[in-house]
This record gives C-alpha cells, sequence and structure tokens, in this order.
C-alpha cells in the first residue's frame, strides 16, 4: 500500500538526526528485537529502506520469519505510527536480479547501497556518527498495513 | 540481577519507550509510551491507554518477552535496547528487565552490557556519553 505523504516526508533522507525510527523484528519462537534507525528512505511511496549496518539479530529473525513493524512518532502531535509489512535483507553479494516483489537488487544497491554517497553520515554533527560506516546492504520493508496508535 | 544505571534509567523515565512484543508465532507489534517509571533498578512500569493495551494484551498472554527502546527527541544518544518479562495489571504495564544490550552502531551494536560487572557498565556509558539522560 502506499505511505500518506507526511510519513514518507519524515522518513525520507532529509538532514542528519531528523528521526529515529525503531525496527522491530521477532524470530518464529517470539524472541522480539528492535533496531533504532536513524538513516531511513522510502522508495515508491510504498518500500521503506534502511541500511544495514551489521544488524545481527534483525538478520537472523529475518531469515527465519520475513515480517518487521516500524514504529515512528509522528514530531507534530507525538502520535505513534507503526506501519507492518513483509521484509527482507537485500545484501552485497546477491545477484542483481534478485527480486523483493516489484525491487530488484540492482535497483536497491546501486542507489541506496552506499549510503554515504546519499546523506553525511560520518559527519561530526551526526548525533549517533560511527568511527567506521561500513554497509552489508540495505533492509526493506514493505508496507502492508499502517495503524495510527 | 540486572541492575540499570541512572543514565540508562533517566533516559527511560525521560523518554518513555517504544515497547516490542511478538505472539508465539512471532508476529511483532510495537507501541510508544512517554511516560515510564523505573521502580526496584530493573522493573519499568508503564500506564497504558486502553488502545495501547488492546495491541499487545493478546501478545503478553502468550509470550511475555518485551524489548524497549528508548524514545522521543534526542534519544538516539539512549543506544540501548532493554528486554525482559512483561506482565499486565489492569492498565500497568511492568517489564522486568533481564537482558541489557548497546545498540550504539558500529562494532559495539549488539554488545550485551548486563553481564558486565556494574562498575565496568557505568565506565562504558561515561567513556561515551557525556549526558546522564535527556535534556531537562
Amino acid at each position: 500500500m502506499k505511505i500518506p505523504d507526511n510519513i514518507v516526508n519524515l522518513l525520507r533522507i532529509k538532514d542528519i538526526n531528523d528521526a529515529i525510527i525503531y525496527f522491530a523484528t521477532s524470530s518464529l519462537r517470539g524472541n522480539i528485537n528492535l533496531l533504532p534507525v536513524s538513516l531511513t528512505d522510502v522508495y515508491l511511496n510504498e518500500y521503506i529502506l534502511l541500511p544495514d549496518l551489521f544488524a545481527q539479530k534483525t538478520k537472523v529473525n529475518l531469515n527465519e520469519n520475513r515480517v518487521g513493524v516500524v514504529s515512528i512518532v509522528l514530531p507534530d502531535d507525538y502520535r505513534n505510527i507503526t506501519i507492518e509489512g513483509p521484509a527482507n535483507i537485500i545484501q552485497w553479494g546477491h545477484p542483481k536480479s534478485f527480486r523483493f516483489y516489484n525491487l530488484t537488487a540492482k535497483d536497491i544497491l546501486n542507489n541506496w547501497g552506499v549510503w554515504t554517497k546519499k546523506e553525511d553520515v560520518l559527519n561530526e554533527i551526526n548525533e549517533n556518527k560511527p568511527n567506521v560506516f561500513k554497509q552489508r546492504g540495505v533492509i526493506v520493508i514493505k508496507a502492508e498495513t499502517i495503524n495510527y496508535n | 540481577m540486572t541492575k540499570l544505571t541512572p543514565r540508562q534509567k533517566n533516559w527511560l523515565e525521560g523518554t518513555g519507550a517504544h515497547i516490542g512484543t511478538a505472539s508465539k508465532n512471532g508476529v511483532p507489534k510495537v507501541i510508544v509510551v512517554d511516560k515510564a517509571i523505573v521502580e526496584n533498578d530493573s522493573t519499568v512500569k508503564f500506564i497504558l491507554s486502553e488502545k495501547q493495551k488492546e495491541l499487545i494484551v493478546a501478545n503478553i498472554n502468550e509470550n511475555p518477552r518485551a524489548s524497549l527502546g528508548p524514545g522521543g527527541i534526542g534519544s538516539i544518544r539512549a543506544a540501548y535496547q532493554f528486554k525482559g518479562v512483561a506482565s499486565l495489571k489492569g492498565n500497568e504495564l511492568f517489564v522486568n528487565v533481564d537482558e541489557i544490550y548497546s545498540t550504539k552502531p558500529g562494532p559495539e551494536a549488539g554488545l550485551r552490557l548486563d553481564n558486565l560487572p556494574y562498575e565496568d557498565i557505568i565506565r562504558f556509558e561515561t567513556s561515551r556519553w557525556a549526558d546522564d539522560g535527556p535534556p531537562r
């Protein structure tokens, strides 16, 4: 489903430190994990993209249970929005033709596979600046349900 | 027994948290509660609205594991994930924290903190962050 414009704008690349979201995944036995993310973008108004910076538990969970929830707080009224849907990690090493719904690894990795080309992650003003930036791939969540909590 | 540090308590109490739960088959659900109270060093209490309670009660009844991530402005510096056992009493949600992880990006992402000696956790925090919680 298409994500409403106000949420797309919130999640699009703008300034560093602009928004923090959580990405929740779970093992098939219900071991929940929350990944905090400050780098996000949206593609086709339907897919939320996050750089995979060695999110190891997220990867383990997605390898057995390909669903996730993105949790956001809207800055205007502090409402909580959750976006649920199938999720996957598109990684360097996938064949270019690898598909996730109507995306290909080529589309995603060519555009978001090196996040530092899009956003100045290593700038000193980044409150969560890593010492080094190594990206293994891109986490993709296809919006299927949006809840206003 | 897990013991939250003053910085961890300040961030949780100052900003509340995103609270993740999952069904026993792994269907995740997240709510955000903007206030929290830390009791007895390891139990975090949240007051839920009826809707928030509705969203997670089924998950907690079948799978009491919950995960907390500090929310709110500035919480990017509160790079922690707290995991524990959740229980509901009326509209109060209690999470008894038994695992604490660093979520600081880089090689420390996923580092388990609660099994370090308490003094080492304090040292870990003070060497990485100048604040002791969110701006007041």
